[in-house]
């Protein structure tokens, strides 16, 4: 996939939407209140894809550091606010249906999350460019995008989806641009490719980061069972990487494979030496106490639903 | 070189401004030097043409005071950053600098001081915007419009009008639409007050982190927008104690000294400043030192730490700006701005941030392509046309094909290790010795040749390739398509050395008959 990122851009320019635009006490909260069923799972779903929107947020402005271009550093930087505005504008359908427990007080979401998140402020700043752009498209395409999808199709409040169509036309931008890069990562000669990509998955820091990412899937795979949906769904969204992303280019990357290969096990819930030890680590994870983590990073105070501030 | 000593100023006297008195002159009366523009470079200009023995002066000025930056940069905080005593004519020291590095206002009154002291202000045309130059070959002399209908002629022009003389306006779309109060840095509104205001500075450049550490004193809030961040040094300011003053009213030369010092010490900097060096990684090092003891939150470090090579972009000096960002009623904004909207600014993470006034920190509008007024020279070329993709020019000071005249700030004069007196006084006293060889010899032309100024540039250039300006930022040093029109590739030493002699050979020459 290749596009002209003057043009691409340009429309990120052109498109800019803000909170304002939307009239949050439009009616039809009704549909999500009233609705007892779902009501307490969507609260812990809607905390979920915010944080979501940090994993990518922070991977973008990383990204912005490692950018080669000057066009695309700026590409990353309104993508990673952009990020930040779907975070803000689902706290902000959040507060609608009153699911915030304090107006100023953030959702928390889960452990796996948060551990991702917490990863990608420590380390994802020395990650380099081919590590950060090959696995962002994949949680861009199966956390972010296909947990908007599941969204749409449960809720039925208006707002939620006027808000949505706004997010989900930056998203397609985002994966405009994430397949682009992917396919530019597979350049250079294989051999070179296939020295860094050995040493860099000896880091140590990097180790750490998969174990973070891992079990992350399965986590989400477990939360929308529980909320009644399919997870074929997700399965989906996650051959949509290998299928977008497989391009002449995208296959000469070696983290490309990597990823689409532990999509495929993923998707696989016969293959129990993956499904086994991970579904572990999610269940240890959860054990962690929230006392044991860091304190969340400041950028993530930046989050408001107010429109104005 | 003379030490003219210009009188003690007096340090909390307010200084008055020098009366705007036109006395228009007469179309067509002709002047042996026209000098656009009373800044420090046009009256610098004259004091050494006067003393040189030229007296047929005029200095055309459009505004009603002289001082040109410094008058027009009059924003709570205004400094320089470059010593008091290196930021001054080495032929008018001033010994009573109340501080190491003064305020705009101290300079502005040393500025109306040189005024005074040397007798300018007859000289002074006020009111008198330049709008065009044209040459007369047949009379070798140049004809100056001014945009209230007068012309002056003169036998040479000095362009003196300033490199950051345009306020600069950034392109935001929207910026008419916002309904608040819209104050520029450059053009200071001291009726506004901001007490108990919402306040927004939009840039995060020279002028802002001055600004913005005094508005958190008086403002109920201050959100600064930042696009990129600047490498941040701490300046070692003092108040210049009484002693000092003393010692250099008494004895010229312990201030010449100390000045000498501080050149010296600017110029060892350019060794990590100007070219990339282990040196230049110390300063990177020093300088994330200092932005770590001041600011303990590892986002906001990594929000301020830069991502270009120092030197790239101008280095900034302050010891308030981090402590200013943190502030309780100071917020730092790193989000894309979207648009203005009539309530304040929209950032792409979708928040109308809104405020009652927004301050515009966003620099100068400066002419590194295309001229700053239409200039027609030899045979009807238009200067603006040659300099469409980036000015050049020989020496920084002559312009092949524009004979008789002589640029202050020309292109690849800019330093950015040390202080732009230094380089104003060298081309100023190349430009007297211009001047006397046009006037003694009763020149008619005096052009410098097309080839000299080729061969001159071509070797800028590729010096320039090696510097940390032409090192992948994108800056106000640079045009579009990434000339470097602006900066001396080269230390202060060199630069004067190149200018201390008038290279008459370099011209061509034609007699009046």
């Amino acid at each position: 996939m290749q596009l002209d990122l003057t043009k691409m851009l340009a429309k990120i320019k052109d498109s800019q939407w803000a909170l304002a635009d939307i009239d949050w006490d439009a009616p039809g909260r009704e549909l999500v209140t009233e609705n007892a069923e779902l009501y307490p799972k969507l609260k812990a779903f809607m905390a979920d894809l915010m944080w979501i929107e940090h994993v990518g947020a922070r991977g973008f402005a990383a990204m912005a550091k490692k950018a080669p271009t000057e066009e695309l550093r700026e590409i990353y930087r309104y993508f990673h606010a952009e990020e930040q505005k779907h975070a803000n504008a689902e706290m902000a359908l959040m507060k609608r249906w009153g699911m915030l427990d304090d107006a100023d007080t953030l959702p928390e979401p889960n452990i796996n999350i948060r551990l991702v998140v917490e990863w990608l402020d420590t380390y994802s700043d020395q990650m380099p460019l081919s590590v950060l752009g090959s696995v962002i498209p994949m949680l861009e395409i199966t956390l972010d995008g296909a947990l908007c999808k599941f969204l749409l199709d449960t809720v039925d409040d208006p707002v939620c989806h006027a808000a949505f169509e706004k997010i989900n036309a930056d998203e397609a931008r985002h994966l405009g641009v994430d397949f682009h890069v992917l396919e530019m990562l597979g350049h250079g000669p294989l051999y070179r490719q296939g020295l860094e990509f050995v040493a860099k998955l000896l880091d140590p820091r990097l180790m750490i980061g998969i174990a973070s990412y891992l079990p992350l899937l399965n986590k989400m795979r477990d939360n929308l069972v529980k909320l009644g949906l399919k997870e074929e769904k997700l399965y989906e969204a996650i051959r949509k990487y290998e299928r977008v992303g497989g391009t002449p280019g995208g296959r000469r990357n070696p983290w490309f494979q990597l990823i689409s290969r532990q999509g495929r096990w993923v998707i696989d819930r016969a293959n129990w030496a993956y499904h086994v030890p991970v579904d572990a680590l999610v269940k240890l994870t959860a054990r962690i106490p929230a006392s044991a983590l860091p304190a969340v990073p400041t950028w993530v105070k930046q989050l408001t639903w107010k429109p104005a501030a | 070189m003379n030490d003219f000593r210009i009188p003690t100023l007096k340090r909390k006297k307010k200084v008055a401004a020098v009366p705007a008195t036109p006395e228009p002159v007469a179309e067509m009366t002709t002047v042996d030097v026209l000098i656009v523009g009373a800044g420090f470079a046009g009256l610098g200009t004259a004091i050494r043409l006067q003393q040189a023995g030229v007296k047929n002066i005029a200095i055309l000025e459009r505004g009603s005071e002289v001082g040109g930056t410094w008058r027009d940069n009059q924003y709570p905080g205004a400094a320089c950053d470059i010593p008091s005593n290196l930021y001054s004519y080495s032929f008018a020291q001033n010994p009573e600098w109340s501080r190491g590095f003064s305020g705009s206002r101290e300079i502005l009154g040393y500025v109306h001081q040189l005024v005074q002291r040397f007798d300018l202000a007859p000289l002074v045309r006020f009111g008198q915007n330049v709008v065009s130059m044209d040459f007369d070959e047949a009379s070798g002399r140049w004809s100056v419009r001014t945009d209230n209908g007068q012309t002056h002629r003169a036998r040479s022009v000095v362009m003196a009008q300033g490199p950051l003389s345009n306020s600069s306006w950034p392109k935001i779309s929207g910026l008419e639409t916002y309904e608040g109060h819209k104050i520029h840095s450059a053009r200071w509104d001291h009726s506004y007050d901001f007490t108990g205001k919402r306040v927004a500075v939009v840039g995060t450049g020279a002028s802002a982190i001055q600004i913005v550490p005094e508005l958190v004193k008086q403002a109920a809030h201050v959100k600064v927008f930042q696009r990129t961040p600047a490498w941040v040094m701490p300046r070692p300011d003092y108040a210049s104690p009484e002693w000092s003053k003393k010692l250099f009213g008494r004895i010229p030369r312990a201030q010449t000294a100390f000045r000498e010092l501080l050149y010296w010490v600017h110029e060892s900097m350019a060794v990590g400043v100007v070219w990339t060096t282990p040196v230049t990684r110390l300063f990177e090092r020093l300088a994330k030192l200092y932005l770590r003891s001041q600011v303990p939150d590892p986002w906001m470090r990594r929000q301020l730490t830069p991502e270009f090579r120092l030197g790239c972009k101008r280095i900034l000096i302050s010891n308030d700006w981090y402590a200013a960002l943190q502030a309780p009623n100071c917020q730092l904004v790193t989000w894309p701005i979207a648009n203005l909207a009539p309530k304040g600014i929209r950032t792409v993470e979708g928040i109308e941030h809104q405020f009652d006034c927004i301050v515009f920190a966003t620099g100068f509008d400066v002419s590194k392509s295309g001229a700053p007024f239409p200039v027609t020279g030899l045979g009807g070329r238009k200067l603006d046309a040659e300099w469409s993709r980036g000015a050049q020019a020989y020496k920084s000071v002559s312009v092949s094909g524009y004979p008789n005249v002589f640029l202050t700030f020309g292109p690849n004069s800019g330093p950015g290790h040390n202080s732009a007196l230094v380089y104003m006084e060298a081309q100023i006293d190349y430009i007297v010795q211009g001047v006397k060889k046009l006037l003694d010899e009763n020149l008619k032309v005096l052009d410098v040749r097309a080839e000299v100024q080729k061969a001159y540039n071509a070797g800028i250039q590729k010096r320039l390739l090696r510097t940390n300006w032409n090192s992948g930022c994108r800056s106000w040093y640079l045009t579009e398509d990434g000339f470097n029109s602006t900066m001396y590739p080269g230390l202060a030493t060199q630069y004067r050395a190149q200018m201390a002699r008038f290279e008459a050979n370099d011209y061509r020459t034609m007699r009046a008959a």
